[in-house]
């Protein structure tokens, strides 16, 4: 039995089709998200990738921000749902989830069982979001998948504001005026993702295993800050920006199996 | 019976303005009364219509004039109100000193709402003590004064009269909270507009108005079982809010909201003395975030009501930038997690047109609840 899971977020779309609940039969992604083109190729991609066609998911769990203008699914879920699912389903001791999308952040606990447990969201600020680093990206002209090439290099990561977008910018800004090396600033903004998005993370209370989902979870430079600021092991799988998308596929089966 | 009583209910919050021009139109005169507690007795006994004024869900334009952006919207947006002559006609507003930024409301007011004259309501902190009182009753005598000279008059037989009239009103909200509890199919959107549509009528008729509910879903079946939930925050009458709870299938069975039930719990007690028995009841009210108790049995009261109704699980409708409900809030998370009961938190404010990020955070929180 194939299920499938489309996951539309804020700047890209993510689909799975799980055979049996047990594996990831076959995935796609495309950039742009809510409003775009981005879940229709997204979902051509994972046609063209398997094999399958409509007419063979037995049933299809829609999740992201986009979920409740999607037409074609037999149901939506939320995201942090999916997300705990999706990741526990990789990770299986897996208790807290940390999950940076597009434009906003998350912190979900599980209990030992895998019920999800508590969560936290970040107001409505791209501070400590993937947002946030496409903006300093952009205002750096580097490749925002070079960060943690450059982070690496870092001597003396540059003090970065986490408290607003517009700020750090301007002080980013400053600081490239006042020659400050590029790894130092990289990672100084890396860092300051961290701070903000560790601040929400203790609110829900951490508890190992800890995992990152999401596009920014493919960031080691952040994933290495996020580390040091909560002093705990991060787990990383190239699966994560795929969790919302697996958890809603699982969802799915599990509603054709309970 | 019950659906037209609810829609007349419905048409009254959704319109305040014409109940406010019904009122004028009267020849009635209409007090404003800002949150969270006016003495709307007094107001009342000294022959005018006491009248919410707890501001719109708005963009803030003129308001901004006078407040920088971190400041509540909800004190923000009856600025607007005031600025743009939506309340013009009212005789005065009175505005209690019951938090920071009220007490800016206050000060504001009086430069940029020309024609609607401000009257300051002054409360003690320390509320329960003899002095306490004192300090309470020399507001009240304060707000008397400014009402004398808007042409209202004073005496004790009609305070003690209209003491009664808002202690009759106070049970019918009681018993209906109680009654809604019992009845899911009264959605979150219904529930509010009877509580809201009390800020614009006279107590006396909305008295009637609820007592006539109560009565009809006595007579009704209950509806099908929903998820069972608290409620609290400053106000949670935003439609996006209300219709979220409603799609998710969410049952308020009790709530701890300013404008809602914190309004009700207390009387008027017996005495002599209206104005000090309405000292009496200020002094004798607890369990909100304005009201200072250093032992704060608010947190309590949320986590043994929420027991004693069966609720699932507690929403905390977190007006941004309140700080007193920001200051309790931890309180209450803990209390909560104490209690076994899931706590969610959600940001509103008078400005949001978009409720995306509410729905997903309270769709998570129903999944936990349920699954």
């Amino acid at each position: 039995m194939y299920t499938l899971g489309i996951d539309i977020g804020s700047t890209t779309s993510k689909c799975v089709i799980l055979k049996d609940g047990e594996y990831v039969y076959a995935k796609g992604l495309a950039v742009g998200g809510l409003g775009t083109q981005g879940p229709e190729i997204a979902l051509n991609t994972i046609w063209n990738e398997s094999g399958l066609t409509k007419s063979d998911i037995a049933r299809t769990i829609v999740t992201g921000y986009g979920r409740n203008r999607f037409e074609g699914g037999d149901g939506e879920v939320s995201e942090l749902t999916c997300h705990a699912l999706g990741g526990r389903f990789v990770f299986e001791d897996l208790r807290t989830v940390i999950d940076i999308g597009g434009q906003d952040a998350k912190v979900i606990t599980l209990s030992e069982s895998g019920k999800m447990s508590n969560f936290v969201m970040n107001d409505k600020c791209a501070a400590g979001t993937g947002r946030f680093l496409d903006v300093m990206a952009g205002i750096l002209c580097v490749d925002i998948n070079d960060f943690e090439k450059y982070a690496e290099k870092s001597k003396s990561p540059a003090s970065i504001s986490s408290t607003c977008t517009v700020f750090a910018e301007s002080e980013v800004i400053s600081q490239l005026a006042n020659g400050v090396e590029m790894p130092d600033l990289i990672a100084g903004i890396c860092d300051s993702v961290a701070t903000r998005v560790a601040s929400l993370a203790r609110r829900a209370g951490v508890r190992e295993t800890v995992c990152m989902s999401g596009g920014v979870a493919r960031n080691g430079a952040v994933r290495k800050a996020m580390e040091k600021e909560l002093g705990v092991r991060i787990e990383f799988d190239p699966l994560a920006q795929y969790f919302g998308a697996i958890g809603a596929a699982l969802y799915a089966h599990r509603q054709l199996t309970r | 019976m019950v659906n037209e009583l609810l829609k007349e209910f419905h048409e009254i919050a959704a319109s305040p303005k014409a109940q406010m021009d019904r009122y004028l139109a009267e020849g009635r005169k209409v007090v404003l009364t800002a949150p969270v507690y006016t003495p709307e007795e007094l107001i009342h006994s000294m022959g005018f219509v006491p009248f919410g004024a707890w501001g719109a869900d708005t963009e803030l334009k003129r308001a901004k004039e006078y407040c920088p952006a971190f400041l509540c919207s909800i004190v923000q947006s009856i600025l607007e109100l005031g600025m743009t002559d939506v309340y013009k006609g009212a005789s005065a507003i009175v505005i209690p000193s019951l938090c920071d930024t009220l007490k800016t409301l206050g000060e504001n007011w009086k430069y940029a709402v020309k024609d609607i004259p401000f009257i300051p309501m002054t409360y003690p902190q320390n509320r329960k003590p003899e002095f306490g009182m004192n300090f309470t009753i020399a507001g009240y005598e304060r707000v008397k004064a400014d009402l004398e000279k808007l042409g209202g008059t004073f005496s004790n037989e009609a305070l003690a009269h209209s003491n009664e009239i808002y202690n009759r009103h106070n049970k019918a909200m009681r018993d209906l909270d109680e009654v809604l509890a019992r009845h899911p199919e009264v959605g979150a959107a219904a529930r509010s507009d009877v509580f809201k549509s009390a800020w614009f009528m006279d107590k006396a008729e909305h008295t009637e108005l609820v007592e006539k509910l109560i009565d009809a879903l006595k007579n009704q079946e209950a509806g099908e079982a929903k998820l069972p939930v608290l409620v609290s925050g400053i106000l949670t009458d935003a439609p996006g809010l209300n219709e979220i709870l409603d799609d998710l299938g969410m049952h308020i069975v009790a709530d701890d909201v300013a404008a809602q039930s914190r309004q009700y719990r207390t009387d008027v007690p017996a005495g002599d003395d209206a104005l000090k028995a309405l000292a009496q009841k200020f002094s004798g009210m607890d369990n909100c975030s304005v009201l200072y108790n250093q032992e704060k049995p608010r947190i309590k009261w949320i986590a043994d009501t929420a027991k004693a109704r069966g609720a699932k699980g507690v929403i905390v409708v977190m007006t941004k930038f309140c700080d007193p409900e920001e200051f309790d809030y931890p309180l209450i998370k803990k209390a909560c997690d104490a209690a076994d009961i899931p706590v969610a938190i959600v940001e509103v404010d008078r400005q949001m047109e978009h409720y995306e990020q509410v729905r997903t955070n309270l769709e998570t929180f129903r999944d936990i609840l349920m699954m």
